[in-house]
């Protein structure tokens, strides 16, 4: 299966097109992320358990930060998912990565964990390997909303009760890069309490997810208390979508709704 | 606003317990008019459901 993103990725290493490529690798039946530098590594490329959501994903996009912040001369390839290609897009607008800087290197996800996901878009345009999924229409929004404002307020309240403010959620998410973080200003969000203000704390950070969350689903994955946050953030993306014909993650040149000044 | 709406009502929030209006420092009728119309839809919608529960809790 990886054989095509292997030989992709030794050519750019030998034209030394790249520094380096941030992709997955095996060891000892674990899979972690690593820079591949020496196209002799290559043997021990992996690309996860990629045909179920979890265990072996990991925020490449974020290390990619990291990375291009250290080496800001150097190109460096990273391979990328439906999902991760629109968080580049979107990093890439908000300036956080420079798109000379970064190739991509696409993988497509199976149909079985694109309607896990209820993904949208469950191919990169840079696709190189993997199947050009269809989209999964999502029912977990549409279940909330078959219920009416009491229930949906206790299912939340509920929901959110069981968050033990780890950050997890936040420290996960590869469009998480502000250096100060609101949900730390005691001001905006309290402090000092468990479960944190409820439901303050996650609308809040549902609010700074427009034009932002690209639906990768880590967030849910990392949320040891297992609240449905991608659900929230799905239905964040519905509105934006919907009442601001902003589709976030699919276009470069595209701004987000908080940079158009509305006019009527 | 539209988007802070929809979000609430998704959380099981009365939309309508948030409203946005522009109204100048020179335009007092406006303002009452404004805050009045407010405060009788409020009433109509009934307590906070956030803080009624809290009481409950208490």
């Amino acid at each position: 299966m990886s054989q095509k993103i292997r030989e992709h990725v030794q050519k750019l290493l030998a034209e030394k097109k790249i520094k380096g490529f941030l992709g997955l690798r095996e060891e000892g039946g674990n899979i972690m992320p690593h820079l591949f530098c020496d196209p002799k590594e290559l043997d021990h490329l992996s690309l996860g358990n990629w045909k179920k959501a979890g265990d072996t994903r990991y925020p490449l996009n974020q290390l990619m930060i990291r990375l291009t912040m250290n080496y800001p001369e150097e190109t460096f390839a990273v391979l990328v998912r439906g999902c991760d290609e629109r968080g580049l897009k979107e990093l890439f607008k908000w300036k956080q990565l420079n798109e000379e800087k970064v190739a991509l290197v696409g993988l497509g996800c199976p149909d079985e964990l694109a309607r896990t996901c209820e993904c949208e878009k469950p191919f990169p345009d840079s696709l190189l390997d993997g199947p050009k999924g269809e989209k999964a229409d999502s029912q977990k929004v549409a279940r909330i909303e078959a219920l009416d404002l009491d229930a949906r307020l206790q299912f939340w309240r509920t929901e959110f009760n069981r968050c033990i403010k780890c950050f997890g959620c936040r420290n996960i998410c590869p469009m998480c890069f502000c250096n100060e973080c609101s949900l730390e200003e005691d001001q905006l969000v309290g402090t000092g309490e468990i479960p944190p203000s409820n439901p303050t704390f996650h609308l809040a950070r549902a609010i700074h997810m427009v034009g932002r969350c690209i639906d990768c689903g880590l967030c849910e994955e990392a949320c040891p208390a297992d609240i449905p946050l991608r659900t929230l953030y799905k239905k964040v993306a519905e509105i934006i979508s919907k009442e601001f014909g902003y589709k976030t993650g699919f276009s470069v040149d595209e701004k987000s709704p908080f940079n158009i000044i509305e006019v009527k | 606003m539209t988007f802070l709406r929809k979000l609430l009502e998704f959380s099981g929030i009365h939309p309508d317990r948030l409203r946005a209006r522009w109204v100048s420092s020179a335009e007092a009728v406006e303002f009452v008019h404004e805050i009045s119309e407010f405060a009788e839809d409020i009433k109509k919608l009934g307590p906070n459901p956030l803080k009624v529960k809290a009481r409950e809790a208490a």
